[in-house]
């Protein structure tokens, strides 16, 4: 009987798990792509990048093993820090400028109206732009001599010198701003776009029903079912200026006098220019904890209060 | 069967020998984007009438270093490199170089090779760069515009007071004619062409050995004064205060520039893309007269371990000849041997020659670490010129600078 009830219960059990078992491996298959170019692309030169952190490693010759001592450097590297304030103070305006600039567009155009394709078209066409090939294109529109805003003033006779709006910080930071936000606000657009359809349309009839105003179903309505989606976009922005790099390299060279350095900028300029490879991985490994810690306050922040969804 | 195998053998020994002397070596080198004038006519010369050949790679002048860095550590790197002459201690000093001392002091015209060339060359008492192309700077000046605006077109400025009262005569026809240019924003731009204001007056930047910055000096200041009331009086263009350099040459190029500082390149450039730009040349003066000149251009390097060492040598003398300075003198660089500088550039435009004087008595700072301090667009020498010709306080600019520069001296890991 007993061998009876054995052979009875046993067999389901065992197929249960070689099924799972199976599963598991054909998942991991399935996944092993995936891995090896994470592993390939991101594990290791993370590893070697620490790994070259603990050196001291010029561009030619010997490298010595030097231990923590980059990372006691750094804290008395006042360029870095100074880069890093102003990679934060751009990272909070433009982002400001950006959400300012891209939500009314996204209202805008999230609604099927005559012509919407064609603003959704024009309005994400930068994006599609390197921001290589853009920052390349706004410094010869920003040129005081040969480009289009200064040439055109001085030939409208609106100012009656040529304004150089790259020689003094405040019109040179603007500059790449509006550079940035007409770059990447189309971008950002799509994606508010794509929040702002996944919002019930009952709720918002529900709501007008109630008596609720446009303000008043903004702040109830759209903006809680949007925040995962703000979420994505804000720490997309965040990350993506913490690491901006070109459009102050080719415009600005980092000038007016060194004022618009970046983080990475500096990182650049440490390892190409000052040949400190190792001092530069270092920079990199406090410039990546800083970014993981940042994106982590974001996502606790905004996903915090989940009694919406 | 043993004889068979023997002559097989003996077939093969002969056959190998001779394809061994029939075949060929090729050595690879590396030349900046500033030489792809000159750089691949003298190459042919060469391949043309030698049995071993160049492999000839132009790489852009902002990646050469660091492209050559990332080579010499996978064991990738070129035979052989035409570097800019300021890089050399820096790269002697990393270990990465052959010390050619021996070869280059047997050379019978050793003494005739461009001094400065030769002083950047050397690293401790060795010898690991030679000349290879070189630059002078000097002044022009358009003479169209100078015979516009009352002045003599056959003479240029000898002193800092007649380059500022001629830039303001031709500054005053209006339109878009300007008195000056300079890049504004470009360390070494204005390493080339301003620091030969202060050698002429006495004055210098680095101490000799490169251990000390002297930006304290009365005759910087003074340069700096000259610079600063040009662009006062407005006898500047607008563009030039953010210019990283793209605008050097242009400017003037286009006709529009009364005086601009610049090298002798501007002679081969002008005549073949500007032939409309009357032109003359001068030396870049000091405060009162005399004069000065960077000396700048390529040092030819041999990278340490390198099998082609016989192909490297034998190319360098070829450039090193009648035929090779000749070719190099038609395509823009000065010759590097003074003893036949005079026969290279005899069929030539005669405004080489004020240039190739200019060479010889030229002028290289030297650092390990040049770069770091001069060319970096970041660097302490560029934030201090861009300061102190466009911004308000030139005291705590130049202040700024000497610390910032010396500190730099001093973390240099070899000096």
């Amino acid at each position: 009987m007993t061998t009876i009830t054995a052979s009875t219960t046993a067999p389901p059990r065992a197929r249960k798990l070689v099924g799972a078992g199976r599963r598991q491996w054909i998942g991991l298959i399935y996944v092993a792509p995936a891995v090896a170019l994470v592993m390939v692309f991101f594990v290791i030169p993370l590893g070697m990048t620490a790994w070259m952190s603990l050196h001291n490693w010029p561009l030619m010759g010997e490298h010595t093993f030097i231990g923590l001592d980059n990372y006691w450097a750094i804290l008395r590297d006042t360029r870095f820090w100074n880069a890093l304030k102003f990679t934060g103070y751009y990272t909070v305006v433009v982002t400001i400028a950006i959400f300012a600039v891209a939500f009314p567009l996204a209202i805008f155009i999230e609604k099927p109206r005559p012509l919407t394709n064609l603003y959704r078209t024009f309005f994400f066409m930068p994006a599609v732009v390197g921001f290589a090939s853009a920052s390349l294109l706004w410094s010869w529109l920003l040129n005081v001599d040969s480009g289009l805003f200064s040439p055109a003033a001085y030939d409208l006779g609106l100012i009656d010198r040529k304004f150089n709006l790259l020689a003094t910080f405040q019109p040179a930071f603007w500059s790449i701003i509006a550079m940035v936000v007409w770059k990447v606000a189309g971008f950002t657009m799509i994606i508010l776009m794509t929040g702002l359809q996944s919002i019930p349309q009952d709720l918002q009839e529900a709501a007008v029903i109630d008596g609720a105003g446009p303000f008043a179903r903004f702040r109830a309505i759209t903006l809680p079912l949007m925040r995962r989606t703000l979420a994505l976009a804000l720490i997309l922005s965040v990350a993506g200026s913490i690491l901006a790099f070109d459009q102050f390299y080719i415009i600005l060279r980092g000038g007016p006098r060194n004022q618009t350095l970046t983080a990475v900028y500096w990182i650049f300029n440490q390892s190409f220019v000052s040949f400190k490879l190792g001092y530069g991985a270092a920079l990199s490994m406090v410039l990546l904890v800083i970014l993981v810690a940042l994106s982590l306050i974001q996502l606790w922040l905004l996903r915090k209060p989940e009694g919406l969804d | 069967m043993r004889n068979v195998i023997a002559k097989l053998a003996l077939a093969a020994a002969v056959l190998g020998s001779g394809l061994g002397t029939a075949a060929a070596d090729t050595a690879n080198i590396w030349v900046r984007a500033d030489g792809s004038n000159f750089m691949p006519r003298i190459v042919d010369a060469y391949n043309k009438a030698h049995k071993d050949q160049i492999r000839l790679d132009i790489i852009p002048n902002a990646e050469i270093i660091p492209k050559y860095g990332a080579a010499a550590a996978g064991g990738t790197a070129p035979d052989a490199l035409s570097l800019d002459l300021i890089y050399t201690p820096s790269f002697a000093a990393a270990g990465q170089l052959e010390d050619i001392t021996d070869w280059a002091k047997s050379l019978p015209y050793f003494a005739s090779l461009s001094p400065a060339h030769v002083k950047t060359g050397t690293y401790k008492d060795h010898i690991y760069g030679l000349p290879f192309s070189a630059d002078a700077s000097v002044l022009i000046w358009n003479k169209k515009l100078f015979k516009q605006a009352g002045l003599d077109p056959e003479k240029g400025p000898t002193n800092w007071a007649e380059i500022a009262a001629d830039a303001e005569k031709v500054n005053a026809l209006g339109g878009n004619i300007k008195g000056f240019y300079f890049s504004g924003n470009c360390g070494g731009c204005n390493i080339f062409t301003f620091t030969p204001l202060i050698w002429a007056s006495g004055g210098d930047i680095l101490s000799a050995d490169g251990s000390k910055a002297t930006l304290d000096s009365p005759q910087l200041r003074g340069a700096i004064d000259l610079y600063r009331s040009m662009v006062k009086k407005d006898l500047v263009p607008a563009g030039a205060q953010t210019d990283t350099g793209a605008n050097f040459f242009a400017a003037f190029a286009a006709g529009n520039i009364g005086i601009s500082p610049s090298g002798a390149f501007a002679i081969g450039a002008l005549n073949t893309q500007y032939p409309n730009v009357d032109y003359g040349i001068t030396f870049l003066p000091g405060k009162d007269g005399g004069w000065s000149s960077f000396a700048g251009g390529d040092n030819f390097v041999v990278t340490k371990g390198t099998k082609k060492l016989a192909v490297v040598k034998e190319f360098l003398d070829f450039a090193y000849s009648l035929e090779g300075q000749t070719i190099l003198a038609k395509y823009g660089s000065l010759p590097v041997r003074g003893d036949i500088a005079k026969d290279a550039l005899k069929d030539l435009d005669p405004r080489y020659q004020v240039a190739a004087e200019a060479m010889a008595k030229g002028k290289t700072p030297y650092s390990v670490v040049f770069n770091d301090l001069i060319n970096s667009a970041n660097g302490p020498w560029t934030q201090m010129i861009n300061e102190v010709f466009f911004g308000d306080d030139v005291d705590g600019a130049i202040a700024n600078a000497q610390e910032t520069m010396q500190s730099i001296i001093d973390q240099a890991p070899q000096k």
